[in-house]
């Protein structure tokens, strides 16, 4: 198809560096948008949307470059952890198994230290498309090994050909997830429902189609569920658990559902309801909503979802919705709300903090999405809903308690001028978006507080910082 | 100083003396019941303390966010057999509220009060005696001087007490325009004098471990039972609907109020929505009017994001605003600067909201004076008249003052004789119920010091349960007799009530 061959050759122009005319990139929307030079604004916004916000560094490091440099880096470069490990309060090294509250913040750490911000950002995309709750599942073992599970089809570096049909296969046959939706009880005396009904409704193809019409029965349900018996979880030793299958506890016999027969065993079910036609747009269009606001036109849609069903591997869908145009939507104004670990993690990046105390664990409870407890086997609802009035007040009084923190003491400047001292803490900050309106009400606001004494002073330069990351305008990305 | 954020118990520094009963649960001394775990944790959204206006919100499940149209104020963690339903959790207590009912409210003293050091025995022998057997405590006959702290005679008593002055009100004493004395009146039982004193309560005979000696003041019976005495009415008289009827301010449930089946709350504080920076004072910065201008400017057409952060931060402040009016604030100055006070406020807005509260409890103090008693002591002493005079202004300024009585009670005396430095456990400690409803003065009969019992303990001359078996018969409404085994007690004479 001729499409098909333009965007070959676009991907084989990008890759040995071959520029094009403008009036080719406004007729191929998403190769423009990789060939596009990025400015500050868009370097954020790319480390908001594909990470947990930018540092100085990476700032530094791809302004003036293109896009489809930064995304390619993204999707190639494996994982490197770097900046100072999380600490206890007492100084001593997390304990993931021995703490719940180790286990979540070992996991924010690696996001606020990851080098490639990707990997863990698509590694909690995984956890809350696949959402499974720890309080379910013991030993906290089976956490961990999900969470490896899920960073090796984000690390797309060390993982270039991972594809969702492999991860959806590998997810079935999880130690956590056979015990969270009950998969380990299912056998052929007493088969259960719970995995086949979420694989679908959840994990692969929605409830109903486009046209609103249902993607597959109760009997499908039904059937399916039959070919996912006889699987089970070893955790004798915790560290090295597995799931393993039995035959003898497995339905052996035919299996009829979403419109094809035979003796399914759990991948060859699954690969039948990957197959099913809801199935690409169902993920192309979770993954957008990941990255950009505004959903994707019907051209658009189409279009990654034959990007994606060639060859189904992930690494060229996301190099299609990176690049795309709609990342860098509303620039001047930021309009999707930062999930709060995303501001979590992106608050440590900012400021250039480690993890030394629970505190991140006890906001991020408070502001309402505490990694590896979703509310439900559907994961967190997030976008708007983030914010509301008990989790805007989390979300300050965590900006607040980072902002005060003796190793964030600030310079005592005495005599300064309220616009400088404005510059100053937003520069203290990491330099986030604020409004011009809003630089202007904290402008009035340092110039009518008290600097008299140099505690003012620092209740001052506190204060602007804990405003410009933990206000309005804080939020969003 | 012995007033924390946490109001968490400071354990003395000083080792035990040799005749003190120095045990382990000296250092965990409240009434939580700590092995309970909440079933529930019910969001308390600032409708309810506003009345809710608009209706209680009806929700189908019990999902928070379909029940909060605003904002949780609180949260209170609630106990009993099953979940709860929000909705007919708040229709239920709507529904009481609007009958007016009795509300009252026990503050524990933790660690067993010095009730001789308090409230001076000031009779002839008993005056005498005191001053032997405390060479370094005793208060001082008079003003206070810099020497010795003084007492100011109780009227109405025959010149039988003392209070200690660290209880009465003056710049000398307790440093306020209010105090017990001013609660006390004249002391006969009419206007104004809005303080009931029983000297010397407990039970017979005093068991002198603080572990034993709460669980029967906290059950209602000298048997350790699973349920409180206030749990027992809760399940006879109360609601199986409204855990806010009967709220320990705290993290825990009291044991006083731990039910075989009502549903009950533990709720730590109703000031969680505020904007806060630390380490500031409001001289030098309002954060929630900071950020109110923030959230006040207008974002793009379109931008659902940055407009929903915007719109939902302004909310924020809306809250923040209304609950600090909401908890006196302005309206109710007068309370020191104490964790006791926030406990307080938080109670007297839980008590005037449309709720349903009919219990509240309190526990705070650390009473364990085993060592340094002068130092740890009358901080506490001052603390407590000035709250407590605060506490029945808010009350009144909130118009159900007439509908509260406030039990203060600890779970035993100390020694008669100190120990050089403290004094250890003892028996027989007073009792003070406050409330334009009670009838004050002194209600029950001072045992004296002459005559201790064999371990020189004051002698009990009433029996707590005849004041609980008051409080349920003539107050918050009931049989005593179904709630409190081994009934009825004698302990003082005619009505609790004026």
């Amino acid at each position: 198809m001729s499409t098909t061959t333009a965007r070959s050759a676009a991907v084989r122009r990008r890759n040995t560096g071959i520029q094009r005319g403008r009036r080719r990139r406004l007729r191929l929307p998403a190769a423009g948008g990789a060939q596009r030079r990025m400015t500050e604004a868009m370097v954020d916004r790319m480390y908001w949307r594909a990470g947990f916000g930018p540092t100085d560094a990476d700032r530094r490091a791809w302004t003036g470059k293109s896009v489809g440099s930064l995304v390619n880096w993204m999707l190639s470069t494996p994982q490197q952890l770097e900046g100072t490990p999380a600490v206890r309060a007492d100084g001593s090294p997390l304990q993931p198994h021995a703490s719940d509250t180790d286990l979540v913040l070992t996991w924010v750490d690696r996001m606020a230290r990851s080098r490639n911000p990707l990997v863990e950002r698509l590694t909690f995309f995984w956890h809350r498309h696949f959402a499974t709750q720890r309080e379910e599942v013991s030993p906290p073992q089976l956490m961990t090994k999900q969470n490896g599970l899920f960073r090796k089809y984000a690390d797309l570096g060390a993982n270039p050909g991972a594809t969702f049909t492999d991860l959806v296969y590998e997810v079935g046959e999880d130690p956590a997830m056979l015990r969270f939706l009950t998969g380990e009880d299912s056998t052929r005396r007493l088969v259960n429902e719970n995995y086949a009904r979420e694989v679908m409704e959840l994990f692969c193809l929605g409830v109903l189609d486009d046209a609103g019409n249902p993607n597959y029965t109760e009997d499908d349900v039904r059937e399916l569920a039959k070919a996912l018996t006889g699987w089970q979880v070893n955790d004798d030793n915790p560290d090295a658990a597995f799931g393993y299958f039995t035959r003898s506890r497995w339905v052996d016999g035919n299996k009829t559902f979403l419109g094809r027969s035979g003796n399914f065993e759990h991948r060859d079910a699954v690969a039948v309801v990957l197959e099913h036609r809801s199935h690409a747009t169902f993920l192309v269009r979770r993954l957008w909503h990941e990255f950009i606001e505004t959903p994707p036109d019907p051209a658009t849609l189409a279009q990654l979802t034959a990007t994606y069903l060639r060859g189904r591997r992930l690494k060229p869908l996301l190099e299609r919705i990176l690049t795309h145009p709609l990342m860098f939507e509303s620039l001047a104004e930021p309009n999707k709300v930062k999930p709060p670990v995303v501001f979590a993690a992106g608050m440590l990046r900012q400021l250039g903090l480690s993890i030394t105390d629970d505190r991140v664990y006890t906001a991020l409870r408070d502001m309402g999405q505490l990694p590896y407890s979703p509310p439900t086997v559907a994961g967190w609802e997030g976008g708007l809903t983030w914010l509301n009035t008990n989790t805007t007040l989390a979300r300050f009084a965590l900006a607040q308690r980072l902002v005060s923190l003796p190793a964030k003491a600030p310079e005592d400047i005495a005599g300064e001028a309220a616009d400088a001292a404005v510059t100053r803490a937003h520069t203290a900050v990491g330099r986030p978006w604020v409004a011009p309106a809003t630089r202007g009400a904290l402008v009035a606001y340092a110039g009518r507080a008290p600097v008299a004494r140099s505690q003012d002073r620092d209740v001052r330069q506190r204060a602007l910082r804990a405003f410009m990351l933990g206000g309005p305008d804080g939020q969003v990305m | 100083m012995h007033d924390d954020a946490q109001g968490g118990f400071a354990p003395q520094a000083d080792a035990a003396h040799q005749e003190a009963v120095r045990c382990a649960d000296c250092a965990r001394s409240d009434s939580a019941a700590d092995h309970l775990r909440p079933v529930d944790h019910m969001p308390i959204p600032a409708e309810a303390l506003l009345g809710f206006p608009d209706g209680v919100p009806r929700t189908s499940r019990y999902n928070r966010r379909a029940f909060l149209r605003s904002a949780a104020v609180g949260m209170a963690a609630v106990y009993g057999t099953s979940r709860i339903d929000w909705t007919r959790a708040f229709e239920a207590g709507v529904a009481e509220a609007a009958t007016g009912p009795t509300q009252v409210v026990m503050i524990f003293l933790n660690g067993g009060l010095d009730g001789l050091d308090a409230l001076v025995p000031l009779g002839a022998t008993d005056y005498s005696v005191y001053q032997a057997k405390r060479p370094l405590l005793h208060r001082a006959l008079g003003p206070t001087t810099p020497e010795r702290v003084g007492t100011t005679e109780v009227p109405g008593t025959s010149g039988l007490f003392g209070w200690a002055n660290p209880l009465v009100s003056g710049t000398a004493n307790n440093g306020d325009t209010k105090g017990l004395d001013t609660l006390w009146g004249d002391g006969l039982g009419g206007l104004g004098s809005d303080l009931a004193l029983f000297p010397a309560v407990d039970y017979n005979p005093p068991n002198l471990s603080h572990f034993d000696s709460r669980e029967y003041w906290f059950s209602g019976d000298l048997k350790k039972l699973a349920t409180g005495w206030l749990g027992r009415w809760l399940d006879a008289y109360g609601s199986m609907d409204n855990p806010l009827q009967a709220v320990s301010i705290g993290n825990s449930v009291s044991k006083q109020i731990v039910t075989a089946k009502a549903p009950v709350a533990a709720v730590a504080s109703l000031t969680g929505g505020q904007f806060a920076i630390e380490r500031t004072s409001t001289n030098q910065i309002r954060p929630v009017d900071e950020i109110g201008g923030l959230a006040a400017v207008p974002a793009g057409a379109g931008n659902a994001g940055l407009g929903r952060s915007r719109s939902a931060y302004a909310q924020s402040v809306d809250v923040a605003r209304k609950v600090s009016s909401l908890n006196g604030g302005a309206a109710a100055p007068g309370y020191p600067n104490s964790s006791l006070s926030n406990r307080l406020r938080t109670a007297a807005s839980l008590l005037g909201a449309n709720v349903g509260v009919r219990v509240v409890t309190i526990d705070w103090g650390s009473f364990d004076t085993h060592g340094n008693q002068r130092a740890a002591l009358d901080p506490q002493l001052r603390v407590l008249s000035q709250a407590l005079a605060a506490f029945k202004d808010d009350l009144t300024t909130r118009g159900i003052e007439q509908n509260v009585l406030t039990v203060v009670f600890s779970e035993f005396g100390r020694r008669i004789a100190e120990n050089q430095s403290g004094t250890d456990h003892g028996a027989a400690g007073p009792v003070v119920v406050m409330g334009s409803a009670v009838r004050g003065g002194l209600r029950s009969e001072h045992p004296g010091l002459a005559s201790p019992d064999r371990r020189g303990n004051l002698q009990v001359t009433t029996d707590f349960r005849s004041i609980y078996q008051s409080l349920i018969g003539e107050w918050l409404g009931g049989d005593p007799g179904r709630i409190l085994p081994g009934g009825p007690f004698a302990g003082f004479s005619a009505s609790l009530l004026a």
